[in-house]
């Protein structure tokens, strides 16, 4: 809603009160940017951000990324107190163009961070998970370090286009859907590997055989080898079974006492 | 007039194959298009991607064990042929490559070293942390006096049954493994019993106390050696473990695989 400044003074102390407010806010900007940049570093965030793409980007054109988003904020303080300086010098032809900009200001810039960091943490998905996958060498593996970041990605856009306001309902039940066949499929897919863990939970707690005694599971007999979490290894005559540990509870198991 | 490299281009002068020890990703990158030979990296971790690699097991301190290890691993993963010349790259007084030998592969001369690590039952990662235990333990020993130990890793399923407690197990209903940060001390302590540790294939301490019962017949190992020597061979061939022992007498690590003396290592010179 406008403000009535023609009873604080006359235009040319407008004039001086606006120069004062733009230069305030450049002043402050400067000192929030630095200030940020300072934070940034002390949380170790550009260790984080090391090696994305982002940071990447940033470093081709000689910045680093703490120092973009210092930046960025800084610029959003400068544009802000120069809107504010135009407002109270009461330069703008048309003032109601201002207000709903300016009122939509605050949910951009959240938008804008959301999509900075959505990308940021994407990056950083993919570069742990294709750390962590890469000691097991199967091509095909290199696909879910980037179905990660484009999940992580998907979510932050999302997040960023409800920001601005813009529809995101179908969005949304895409994102559901995604995620439900996601749990559906490790629910169907780990199900003997849940099942056993919990079996093999018990039986590292119980002890009920251990290695070196002679058992029977279903139908392998033979000497302990092994308890591990999901799995016990029976090794007879040179023959090692590896049985999950759901069925020893499922088949029972026989130790034999000669 | 000569450069000093050139009087050093005959060590390197027709070679079959340039192994390269513990190198850094930028040297690795000159050397792996060296022309007429290749390329072999021997180093703890392949973390330069190297396509013929042999895993290093333990640090070698002593240049000359670690390249006889290179060599045997190469010669076992098929990398090199008996009789090849063969080039070392290697670091000796600092972290960066800093010296070149020349050798010949000479198969007669294989230890099996490297079969100890690479074909036994147990994990590598296993046995070296049961040898590191055990030089530990010859270090420092039990309040400044030396001890022995003896650790039998691998097929513990087999070793518990031809073997007898002598006394209650203290790893007991335990899920500690080798190379757990307490485990040091823990076999510290326990190592004052009698008795042999019998350590599972994937690491975990099954049992101290064991008093080991196999079939000692036909067990060569050399004159000299004590009962534990002689119980750890015997136990390496009844079954497909590996012994490590750590001599009382002499302070020496000794390994056997298959009833032979495969390796002895001085744990003062680690």
């Amino acid at each position: 809603m406008p403000v009535d400044y023609t009873q604080v003074a006359d235009a040319d102390f407008r004039y001086l009160f606006a120069a004062v407010v733009f230069f305030t806010g450049i002043v402050f900007g400067y000192l929030v940017g630095r200030v940020n940049e300072r934070l940034l570093r002390a949380m170790d965030v550009d260790d984080a951000v090391e090696g994305t793409t982002i940071d990447q980007m940033a470093r081709d054109v000689g910045s680093s990324t703490v120092s973009l988003v210092a930046r960025l904020t800084s610029w959003i303080i400068y544009a802000f107190s120069a809107l504010v300086a135009l407002e109270v010098a009461q330069l703008t032809v048309q003032d109601a163009v201002w207000y709903p900009i300016v009122g939509f200001f605050p949910s951009l810039v959240v938008a804008v961070v959301v999509l900075f960091a959505g990308v940021l943490l994407g990056d950083k998905a993919e570069l742990l998970v294709g750390e962590r996958l890469r000691s097991v060498k199967v091509p095909e593996l290199t696909l879910i370090p980037l179905v990660v970041k484009y999940s992580v990605l998907y979510v932050a856009v999302l997040i960023a286009l409800s920001q601005v306001g813009v529809a995101v309902d179908a969005l949304l039940i895409l994102l559901l859907a995604y995620v439900a066949a996601l749990i559906l499929f490790t629910a169907v897919g780990t199900r003997h590997l849940l099942t056993s863990a919990a079996a093999g939970v018990y039986l590292l707690l119980r002890q009920p055989y251990g290695i070196g005694d002679r058992v029977a599971i279903g139908d392998h007999e033979g000497i302990v080898q092994e308890v591990d979490v999901f799995v016990t290894h029976v090794e007879e005559n040179g023959r090692e079974y590896v049985v999950p540990n759901h069925l020893v509870f499922r088949r029972g198991v026989v130790v034999v006492r000669e | 007039m000569v450069r000093p490299p050139e009087l050093l281009e005959d060590v390197l002068d027709g070679i079959d194959a340039l192994l390269v020890f513990s190198p850094s990703g930028a040297y690795y990158d000159r050397a792996k298009d060296v022309e007429g030979a290749d390329v072999v990296v021997v180093a703890p971790e392949n973390a330069v991607g190297a396509d013929e690699f042999v895993e290093l097991p333990l640090a070698f301190d002593d240049v000359k064990e670690r390249i006889r290890f290179g060599i045997e691993g190469a010669l076992t993963e098929g990398v090199v042929d008996d009789g090849d010349e063969l080039g070392c790259a290697a670091p000796l007084f600092g972290d960066d490559i800093d010296m070149v030998a020349r050798t010949k592969v000479d198969e007669s001369r294989h230890s099996g070293i490297y079969d100890l690590f690479a074909n036994s039952r147990a994990e590598p990662g296993v046995i070296r942390d049961v040898f590191e235990v055990a030089i530990e333990l010859g270090k420092k020993g039990q309040k400044g006096e030396p001890i022995g130990a003896l650790f039998v890793v691998g097929d513990a399923g087999k070793v518990m049954n031809k073997s007898r407690p002598l006394s209650y197990n203290p790893f007991e209903k335990s899920h500690v493994h080798v190379g757990d940060p307490i485990v040091n001390v823990m076999l510290k302590e326990f190592s004052r019993l009698d008795g042999a540790f019998v350590i599972s294939d994937s690491g975990k301490i099954v049992s101290a106390y064991r008093y080991l019962e196999p079939g000692a017949e036909g067990t060569d190992i050399p004159k000299g050696l004590g009962a534990r020597h002689m119980a750890a061979g015997a136990i390496t061939r009844d079954t497909s473990a590996v012994g490590i022992a750590l001599s009382e007498s002499d302070g020496l690590v000794r390994a056997f695989k298959n009833g032979e003396l495969v390796l002895e290592l001085d744990p003062e010179e680690y």
